[in-house]
């Protein structure tokens, strides 16, 4: 990866790929991308858009200059709430919640997502669990994320785990389908 | 046995087929070189030639040369639309001494390498569609246009701005102009502006004078409070009829002195008065605006009360008196017209915000549209040229939401061309009476336009704030204290790149242009056609821009696609130009594809004369036949194709050419 340089610094070209719009734009969710007109609609609707590291409409702008490496690295993409208020008022009609999924699975393929926010760790052993058991365990999950990100926040979380647990609130036991097998098979056909 | 083979026996035919590349309009697609010698093969083909301009002078001349020297009797060009230069080789065959209906035109254009992506089956589909038509000339017979002449009136639809201009062009060069206008004034939407971008000319001081000028011209009728509802005949001899409604004022009889609606029984006006969209009041008896023409007050039927109870006093018929202008019994009325042309300049209508609902239009009071704020300028509208909030004071902050409905998917998909002038103009008079902070939100910028970038210059050194973004949302959902009682604008400030929130007393949403409620009504009547989105379709995009695909129908003004007044005044000249063009011609030559009846073959059935939907057809009852009136004839083929003994039959389609023509196309598989 480049260094992250200040942004107001003078991008190389040869640090973009221009195929990058392309892929994202054939992905689910990329229709209408080229069509954008940088209105800046979507993320004056955006509820999240106070906390995004680039706004919507600049993540839009970066997919289709090929900015590969910022777009992935964006926290934007998992700030997404899913509320669609951007794609309702899309002049274009860009799906740009759908557009957000897609470069969250991007992201994780190519294992370049944001270190700094858990979020991305957490999707990718949210689905993990999904795709072997076919049911989640909130505790386990949350032990995982944290084991994979940041250790020593888990003993910070440790009395409110206990706290949990003595309410009946919290089980440790892994549930499971009655096949998981058979889960397995149905992930894999529709991958 | 085939009809060809039948034919056969008869007559020497030679066919010479001519190829056009169109430079690599076709040629880049169809392997032209294999479809001519394909040609070559056919019966009766005595020469097959490819050239890349065949419509070039000597391509043209080639063809002359060729009829001549080879004793062609039938011509045959494959090449582009029959739109595009049928008229062209019907010429040359003309003036090569070739019958120019002999000709027939193949479109290897539009209809194959255009619309196909294989090179194979281009060719292959070329070669088809040559193969029919050669089949088809066999059957072609010698025959002589018709002539008509044209009248010389016109009639205007719609009495805009456009049609105002296009009728005193015509009327001031002999032409009787009829205009025919829906409301009970002329003047359109421009007579309801303050003032016109980027002169900033007083709309009402530019447009009057023509509007009176209309009035007096002793060769323009005025048709206010009138629609057209039917449409028949053909370019140079139309038979329109016009539908007048009441308006309960006798115009002859009216001298404009207004008493009536003095003397009304309400002292005050009281119900919404439809040109100020309901910002102003007016009397049931009422003129919309000042200067409206012709002069004459109107009487709404559903608001007068001696039309809901038959009891009012009536002092308006009173205060008129001997004059005898108000006429209670006034009706409907249907006036038929017979003109040479028409020209349609029915405007536009302006979007409904109601669909946007996140601007907040009928939901917070203080949203107006851009047209409601003209009104407000304008200084004979409901408040006299001050622009003031709901409650009477002046606003200290206005933005302006560009784009309303234009430039959007879920809307109108178009640019509307004028909001982002108009949006301008109307920063520049909020500055002007009310110096007001205006806020400008617009997506892109169009001020192309004699003086339009001047004029955007203009407003910035005023201090009108540009900001570039699509307004998200207006909401009175107050986070700070200076956010209270104020509309909040959240929009991205797209140039910053950020979020901002933007407290105004007033929103102004430019709304776009789009075509009138009733438009595809009007099309059906006018025999026209509809561009995307509804706009009305010219004929060819650049080089017949009013004309359209109904000869002696012409468009001038935002019927056609959305235009600011230089633009529709423009086109109003050309329309008019147009209308007396063809009225100059005083003849016109006409396709002679009538019917015919083959007397021989008809069992005197009469099908024929009941569907006939120009009672060109009549019953001769001493021969037992079906009689056609060849001047009456539209060509609609209704007869040729109902006759159950195929006595009826039309020159150009007839049986023989259309059989022959599909034997041909289906040769590969019959």
């Amino acid at each position: 990866m480049t260094e992250r340089l200040n942004r107001h610094d003078a991008r190389r070209q040869a640090d973009f790929d221009l195929n990058f719009g392309k892929e994202v734009a054939e992905a689910p969710g990329g229709e209408n991308l080229y069509e954008c007109i940088q209105c800046g609609a979507c993320s004056g609707a955006c509820p999240m858009s106070a906390y995004m590291d680039h706004t919507p409409r600049e993540i839009i702008g970066m997919i289709r200059s090929g900015m590969k490496e910022d777009v992935l690295r964006s926290e934007t993409v998992w700030l997404c709430a899913s509320c669609y208020s951007c794609t309702v008022i899309c002049p274009r009609q860009i799906k740009i919640t759908d557009l957000m999924y897609s470069l969250r699975q991007r992201a994780l393929k190519d294992n370049t997502y944001p270190k700094r926010i858990p979020l991305p760790v957490m999707a990718r052993d949210f689905y993990k669990m999904v795709h072997r058991h076919g049911r989640t365990n909130e505790g386990r999950l949350m032990t995982n994320v944290y084991l994979h990100t940041n250790p020593f926040d888990l003993i910070r979380q440790t009395p409110l785990a206990l706290k949990l647990w003595r309410h009946g609130r919290m089980h440790l036991r892994q549930e499971s389908v009655e096949k998981p097998s058979e889960l397995r098979d149905l992930m894999q056909s529709v991958k | 046995m085939l009809l060809r083979d039948e034919f056969s026996k008869n007559g020497d035919i030679r066919i010479g087929v001519y190829v056009c590349d169109c430079g690599t309009n076709i040629a880049g697609k169809v392997r032209v070189p294999e479809v001519v010698e394909y040609a070559g093969t056919l019966p009766h083909v005595v020469v097959a030639k490819e050239y890349k301009y065949m419509c070039s002078d000597p391509g043209q001349d080639m063809i002359r040369r060729e009829i001549k020297e080879q004793k062609l009797n039938r011509l045959l060009v494959a090449a582009c639309s029959p739109h595009v230069h049928e008229e062209t080789f019907r010429n040359v065959a003309a003036q090569a001494g070739l019958n120019p209906f002999l000709f027939q035109m193949v479109n290897i254009r539009e209809l194959v390498s255009w619309v196909t992506k294989d090179p194979d089956k281009a060719t292959a589909k070329a070669k088809d569609m040559i193969r029919a038509a050669a089949n088809r000339v066999l059957f072609h017979e010698e025959l002589e246009p018709l002539k008509y002449h044209i009248k010389r009136n016109v009639v205007i639809v719609g009495g805009g701005i456009a049609g105002i201009h296009a009728a005193l062009l015509l009327a001031d060069s002999g032409e009787h102009v009829y205009l025919v206008e829906r409301e009970s004034s002329i003047g359109g939407h421009m007579a309801m502006f303050d003032k016109t971008f980027p002169t900033l000319d007083c709309a009402a001081c530019i447009l009057t004078p023509k509007m009176t000028m209309v009035k007096s011209h002793p060769n323009i009728t005025i048709m206010s409070y009138s629609e057209v509802v039917e449409v028949n005949g053909f370019v140079g001899d139309f038979k329109v009829k016009v539908r007048k409604k009441p308006r309960y004022v006798d115009e002859e009889n009216c001298v404009g002195c207004f008493e009536c609606i003095d003397a009304c029984v309400f002292k005050d006006a009281r119900y919404p008065n439809e040109f100020d969209f309901g910002l102003g009041k007016r009397k049931p008896i009422y003129m919309p605006f000042p200067q409206a023409v012709p002069p004459v007050p109107v009487i709404d039927a559903d608001t007068c009360i001696e039309f809901k109870t038959g009891k009012c006093p009536k002092e308006c018929l009173k205060a008129c008196g001997e004059r005898a202008g108000i006429d209670f019994a006034q009706k409907e009325e249907i006036v038929e017209l017979e003109v040479g042309s028409i020209i349609v300049a029915t405007g536009f209508d302006s979007f409904d915000p109601k669909k946007m609902p996140q601007y907040g239009y009928g939901i917070y009071s203080n949203v107006y549209t851009s047209l409601e704020a003209e009104r407000l300028f304008n200084a004979s509208g409901p408040t006299a040229g001050e622009l003031v909030l709901r409650d009477g004071s002046k606003p200290k902050s206005v933005g302006i939401i560009h784009c309303v409905g234009s430039r959007d998917e879920n809307h109108n998909r178009w640019c509307s061309r004028v909001c982002c002038m108009y949006s301008m103009k109307l920063a520049h008079l909020v500055k002007e009476r009310t110096n007001a902070d205006v806020f400008n939100f617009y997506i892109d910028i169009r001020a192309a336009g004699k003086g339009y970038e001047e004029f955007y210059n203009r407003t910035m050194e005023e201090g009108v704030q540009y900001i570039r973004g699509k307004v998200a949302e207006v909401t009175d959902n107050a986070q700070t204290k200076d956010e209270e009682g104020k509309l909040v604008i959240r929009v991205e400030d797209t140039l910053l790149g950020m979020i901002r929130r933007i407290p105004v007393d007033m929103v102004i949403l430019s709304v776009g242009l789009e075509p009138q409620h009733d438009a595809l009504e009007v099309t059906k009547m006018f025999n026209i056609s509809c561009s995307g989105g509804g706009w009305f379709m010219e004929r060819h995009p650049k080089l017949a821009p009013v004309s359209t695909m109904s000869g002696g129908v012409f468009l001038a003004g935002a019927c056609q696609a959305p235009k600011d007044i230089p633009d529709t005044v423009a086109q109003a000249g050309a329309a008019a130009s147009e209308a007396l063009a063809l009225s100059h011609k005083g003849v016109i030559e006409v396709e002679p594809n009538t019917a015919f009846i083959d007397e021989t073959l008809c069992s005197g059935c009469q099908v024929c004369v009941g569907l006939c939907p120009y009672s060109a057809i009549s019953y001769d009852q001493e021969k037992k036949i079906s009689i056609l009136n060849q001047a009456l004839c539209q060509g609609c083929g209704v007869c040729a194709g109902a006759c159950p003994s195929g006595a009826a039959q039309q020159h150009l389609f007839n049986d023989s050419q259309l059989m022959a023509e599909i034997e041909g196309a289906l040769a590969g598989v019959l």
